[in-house]
């Protein structure tokens, strides 16, 4: 399986802390990658340098473009978006005074109506922006959102919150998907419905994941690989059976 | 006696209306729909007013032969010509405001756009005080700019409709010009709100991170919107500086941009109409004063602290009683209400 991200040896220092200090992994195409670890292990940090909202001290992060991996570290954010990733944050970001529909219908980059000159010739945008309607009409339905099409965001539960900070990278041709723990706050049920529909994209879709979450009992029934940090640094890694059996982890965890 | 020029009034109350909503519609675009904190307003207007009063006088002294060497337009000699020569040539007079118009136009806008695109990139809370030094650092520039008139500033400046022998006629003209740059101004900005550019600067507005992260060039939207703003504000400058027929550098002080700001929190930040109502109390309440103090004979009261008083209150007030200002922002019209209307029917069937 190709490889579609790849961290090398990066590191983030914020004064004496050392927030990531020479992680490397690669994430698959078509991967449900977890990535879990302690609080304050460097897990938001090392989201943080592949999205370009910090250049890493040292090392680099690579991503696939056709059949060549580049150096996307250094870009700024609107640029890594552009290159085909979408972030989801931990605590949601969402334009709160849009509708659920506007939320999704902001996402496509270089609508027509957004040039400010097109946008006063109404006839020159009104047929992308059906379309576009039509897409997020779809993409409600398939979540089962269709009833909040035109809420506003503070209607919304805390699962339907994160929901459509995750769907609405489905309004673009992103290819991996980074979210911050998408199950916090969310109730059980709720949340094992979310990574069924996560399954589902990367499976119909061809999409791939890498997902930070603090809930190992939901995320390790899905993922197929999870990376453990601890520290700034990568403790141990593997199919999720073998990573939550590794002693390594479990003291870790319970913190010594 | 007490006479009321009611007609009087309603001309200078409408004239100075559509100067100021031109203002206060671009400004709740730039403010209130982009969230780009505009403190600096006046510079724009004021460079626009400065644009048409400098190319009018001088355009006018040397095209009628006069050496502006020797009697530059705020001498003396140079006013005395100005109000003889001003009015002569009808379409002079009218290719000097096409000309200052779009020039304004673009001079403010890209001088909006160079201003706050590095800016910008800095972050937002600085923008609006930078916005405002810049402002008091032309004021103060031209203050001690001599062929601009230095802080006389320039005088008698031939206006569009000059030529027009009967004064009520020649207001009313200039009052139909004014309403129509106006109507320009609401088209242009309720076409730029309610479509997909207006919803990306509702984001940008709601969350610039968020924004960023699905890839919005923020700096260079916010600067574009910056760009058209300032360019409007400058056409209201060109207004102003007709209206007027002189400008000075005390006419562009901070406090104007505040009252600007005071219409857009009265109407609602984020709704167009708003903004009209909020220019036509604001400048109503100014032009009562003014018409109404020196009847009263009051004189202890200088009707200018009055307006900031009224003007004051009467925000308190609104926001009190909505905190959203009079009309608070509605829903973006564009043709996705519609697919989404079709499909709810559709599905309830
Ligand atoms: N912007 C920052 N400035 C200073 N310290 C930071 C910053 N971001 C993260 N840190 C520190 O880096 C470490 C890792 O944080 P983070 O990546 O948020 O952890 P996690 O997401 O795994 O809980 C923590 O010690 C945190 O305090
Ligand atoms: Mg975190």
């Amino acid at each position: 399986m190709s490889v579609i991200l790849e961290v090398r040896d990066v590191a983030k220092y914020f004064g004496g802390v050392k927030a990531l200090d020479g992680v490397s992994l690669t994430v698959p195409e078509r991967g449900l990658i977890g990535l879990i670890g302690p609080n304050g292990s460097g897990k938001t940090t090392l989201f943080n340098v592949i999205t370009g909202f910090y250049v890493p001290d040292r090392g680099s992060v690579l991503f696939r473009e056709s059949n060549d991996l580049v150096r996307i570290d250094g870009l700024n954010p609107n640029e890594v978006f552009k290159k085909g990733i979408v972030r989801t944050f931990q605590i949601p970001r969402l334009f709160n005074s849009l509708t659920v529909l506007e939320n999704l219908l902001v996402t496509p980059l270089g609508q027509k109506g957004e040039n400010p000159v097109r946008a006063l010739f109404r006839n020159s945008w009104s047929k992308q922006e059906r379309e576009l309607a039509s897409k997020a009409i779809e993409l409600l339905k398939t979540f089962n959102m269709l009833h909040y099409v035109n809420s506003k965001i503070s209607e919304l539960s805390a699962a339907h919150i994160k929901m459509l900070e995750t769907i609405r990278g489905l309004m673009t041709p992103a290819k991996l998907y980074l979210l911050d723990e998408p199950a916090a706050g969310v109730d059980y049920a709720m949340a094992r419905e979310l990574f069924t529909y996560v399954r589902k994209l990367r499976d119909e879709h061809n999409l791939t994941f890498f997902i930070i979450e603090h809930r190992l009992e939901i995320l390790m029934e899905y993922v197929d690989y999870v990376y453990v940090l601890h520290n700034g640094k990568l403790l141990s890694e593997g199919k999720p059976q073998e990573v939550i059996s590794d002693p390594k982890v479990i003291e870790a965890y319970i913190g010594v | 006696m007490i006479g009321f020029d009611i007609v009087g009034f309603m001309i200078s109350w409408l004239t100075l209306f559509g100067i100021y909503a031109i203002l206060s519609l671009t400004l709740n675009l730039e403010s209130g729909t982009a969230g780009i904190t505009n403190f600096g307003k006046v510079v724009f207007y004021g460079v626009g007013a400065y644009i048409s009063a400098t190319l009018t006088t001088y355009l006018v002294l040397m095209l009628n032969g006069v050496n502006v060497g020797e009697k530059p337009p705020y001498s003396v000699d140079g006013i005395i010509l100005l109000g003889e020569l001003g009015n002569k040539n009808p379409l002079l007079n009218i290719g000097l405001l096409v000309l200052s118009l779009v020039l304004a136009f673009i001079i403010a806008g890209v001088l909006g756009y160079l201003l706050t695109y590095p800016i910008l990139r800095v972050g937002p809370a600085f923008v609006g005080f930078t916005l405002l030094s810049s402002g008091e650092l032309l004021r103060i520039f031209l203050q001690h700019y001599e062929p601009v008139g230095a802080s006389k500033g320039l005088m008698a400046i031939p206006t569009p409709f000059g030529w027009v022998a009967e004064s009520r006629v020649r207001e009313v003209a200039y009052l139909c010009l004014v309403l129509g740059l106006l109507a320009l101004t609401y088209v242009v900005t309720y076409k730029l709100v309610n479509s997909p550019l207006g919803r990306t600067l509702r984001a940008l507005r709601d969350d610039e991170i968020a924004a960023l992260c699905l890839g919005k060039h923020v700096p260079r939207i916010k600067a574009t919107v910056l760009f058209i703003g300032s360019g409007f504000a400058g056409m209201a400058g060109v207004l102003l500086a007709y209206y007027l027929t002189s400008v000075n550098p005390n006419m562009f002080v901070p406090a104007v941009t505040f009252n600007v700001w005071a219409m857009i929190i009265l109407g609602g930040f984020g709704n167009l109409k708003g903004s009209l109502v909020g220019a036509a109390i604001v400048t109503f309440v100014d032009r009562a004063l003014t018409f109404i103090t020196p009847q009263l004979g009051i004189t202890v009261i200088s009707p200018d602290y009055l307006r900031w008083v009224i003007v004051g209150l009467l925000i308190v007030v609104v926001l009190i009683v909505n905190p959203k200002g009079l009309f608070p922002e509605k829903p973006i019209k564009t043709p996705a209400i519609d697919v989404v209307l079709e499909e709810l029917r559709g599905g309830s069937k």
